[in-house]
């Protein structure tokens, strides 16, 4: 459950970056964006825990310098909300691995998880918040937003019910 | 670095941009990563009240058999997100099943009970410390609690119990044994002949002798049996049992010395114990079952230590080993012994020396070659030569295959030797 929230919020934290970079014309930058993106995966797979501090700065410091550069805020934000998310999933796997056969471990997942999707989607409200003032609410932007809000509602729905 | 602070640098570092460019998004950008933070803050964990009990099922055991140890940990506190429970033990110890850390969710007044299985070397292994730590679900903030307990888990050395190990000190105690007093008495073992005295009975007689004398009758005298002193000192020196960084004896002289402290106590005798190492390690004498608890402590304990020879052995306590005592002694020997062991015997004490053969153990490790094979013999002629030295003076010495169990390899000469003497 971890691995694949920590994989989905990598794909979408670079991917996020490399869109609007390449949508304004920065394709050779877009393309070490997602460079970036599969070395962080590879990280995961190969336990570097250094790379995701490292990770997070580098996705914060692009998304900033996005937003300085006029770019679409809402990638942007997508992006340094989902690079925090991922740096999350990384420590907690991290702590994961502490855990002995018989603890509860997807009691304490499922708690992890919910919450911090919980503080992500209020993270990205509140992008939307400033886009919505900022009138840059684009068409991609709707259709990505509703698609996380559905999958994070799909999410809870499923807890509740098991 | 602390996430916390980590986080907080970043939003430093947004904040600042934010500020030097005029860029209001800069500070927005900043913003969830606040709302992680402040949700971190927000349910930090309180002052740990933990309350833990550890259960051993067995505290004594013996290499290769396993002990289950059993947590039970109490949260008086209030709620605990997440707690990591990491017990800390010795790396000697190796976990068979189960697991030393655990992560779980504790609520205010629950308790969570866990298991997990312990083997290992001869040794004590105190459990001290569980290291428990609290911390909310985004493992932002941390509280700490260290718990100190006092069990501990002693791996006895393994040994094979000896039926009966003979002795015979100079100086017996009072009370009634199995060790010959050399005093006549009431006994089993025929003593001498001495004049009849009034209430002898009539079956102590002896007719033949009393037939040879027309005035007197004669009493047949038996010898009186009686527990003894006796000093058990095992020999730690690393050079007498390490041959190399893996091949060590020294667990066969603490088998041995194990075995003969049983069977001397068994015997009702009073048995002290010296471990010689790189300091002297004493065990007062004593009696019966709580002495052998003591005795074996002292040899889960034992470990080899830097010391070149027998220094200061012949200035031995008298109230450890007192005059004319049996001294055990345990050792591979070196050359160097001699002198010391004769001394000791020079002083009036009964010496016995077992003694593990390092040439066979070191023969059954090295691969065989002619250097090899030529070095054994030399070692062997040395080796031959010091017992001979040592039982011409007097000393008893009883050479110890160790690819046999102690019983079967010499208990039989120990068990014969009462009779021959």
């Amino acid at each position: 459950m971890t691995l694949i929230a920590l994989i989905s919020a990598i794909v979408i934290a670079s991917s996020s970056l490399a869109w609007e970079f390449e949508q304004r014309g920065f394709s050779s930058f877009a393309v070490w964006i997602l460079i970036f993106g599969v070395v962080w995966l590879l990280a995961i797979w190969r336990r570097w825990k250094w790379y995701s501090p490292f990770a997070l700065i580098s996705a914060t410091i692009l998304a900033a310098l996005g937003l300085y550069l006029d770019f679409n805020p809402g990638w942007m934000f997508a992006g340094g909300v989902f690079a925090l998310f991922a740096w999350d999933m990384a420590e907690f796997r991290q702590r994961l691995y502490l855990m002995a056969a018989d603890d509860d471990t997807r009691g304490i997942e499922r708690r992890h998880l919910a919450r911090v999707s919980l503080l992500m989607l209020a993270g990205l409200f509140l992008a939307s918040i400033v886009m919505l003032i900022r009138v840059q609410f684009t068409f991609e932007w709707g259709v990505f937003l509703v698609a996380v809000i559905l999958l994070g509602l799909a999410q809870l729905v499923g807890w509740f019910k098991r | 670095m602390r996430r916390s602070i980590f986080l907080s640098s970043l939003v430093y570092g947004l904040l600042l941009a934010g500020l030097i460019t005029l860029r209001g998004q800069l500070i927005a950008l900043a913003i969830p990563i606040v709302l992680y933070l402040l949700f971190g803050f927000w349910n930090a964990p309180e002052v740990l009240d933990l309350q833990i009990e550890r259960r051993l099922s067995h505290d004594r055991i013996s290499p290769g058999s396993e002990s289950v140890v059993t947590l039970t940990v109490t949260n008086h506190g209030t709620d605990i997100e997440e707690l990591m429970l990491d017990e800390k033990i010795s790396p000697q110890l190796s976990v068979r099943f189960g697991s030393t850390r655990h992560l779980l969710r504790l609520a205010k007044g629950g308790s969570h009970t866990f298991t997990y299985t312990v083997a290992g070397p001869r040794g004590s292994y105190p459990f001290e410390t569980i290291h428990a730590t609290a911390t909310e679900s985004l493992g932002l903030m941390r509280r700490e609690q260290f718990v100190r307990s006092n069990e501990r888990l002693f791996i006895f050395p393994e040994f094979r119990r000896l039926k009966h190990v003979s002795i015979r000190p100079r100086r017996t105690r009072v009370y009634a044994g199995s060790i010959p007093a050399r005093i006549g008495g009431s006994g089993t073992e025929f003593f001498g002949v001495r004049e009849y005295q009034s209430g002898d009975s009539s079956r102590t007689i002896n007719w033949r002798v009393s037939a040879r004398h027309d005035e007197n009758l004669y009493s047949n005298e038996y010898q009186q049996e009686r527990v003894a002193d006796v000093g058990i000192v095992v020999d730690a020196r690393t050079h007498a049992n390490l041959f190399g960084p893996t091949r060590s004896i020294f667990e066969y002289t603490v088998a041995a010395s194990a075995a003969l402290a049983d069977a001397f106590l068994m015997q009702g005798n009073r048995v002290g114990l010296l471990v010689y190492g790189s300091f002297l390690g004493w065990t007062l004498p004593g009696y019966g079952k709580v002495q052998r608890e003591r005795i074996l402590q002292a040899l889960a304990h034992a470990e080899v230590g830097t010391s070149s020879v027998f220094a200061g052995l012949e200035h031995l306590s008298p109230r450890m080993f007192p005059p004319e005592s049996q001294i055990v002694l345990v050792s591979s020997l070196v050359n160097d012994d001699l002198n010391v062991l004769v001394q000791l015997r020079g002083r009036g004490y009964q010496v016995m020396v077992i003694t593990p053969d390092p040439v066979k153990f070191e023969l059954g490790i090295l691969p065989s070659s002619q250097s090899v094979d030529l070095a054994a013999r030399v070692v062997r002629m040395e080796r031959d030569l010091l017992i001979r030295r040592l039982e011409r003076a007097g000393i008893q010495v009883l050479e110890w295959d160790v690819s046999l169990p102690l019983d079967q390899a010499i208990g039989p000469v120990l068990m014969r030797h009462r009779r021959l003497m």
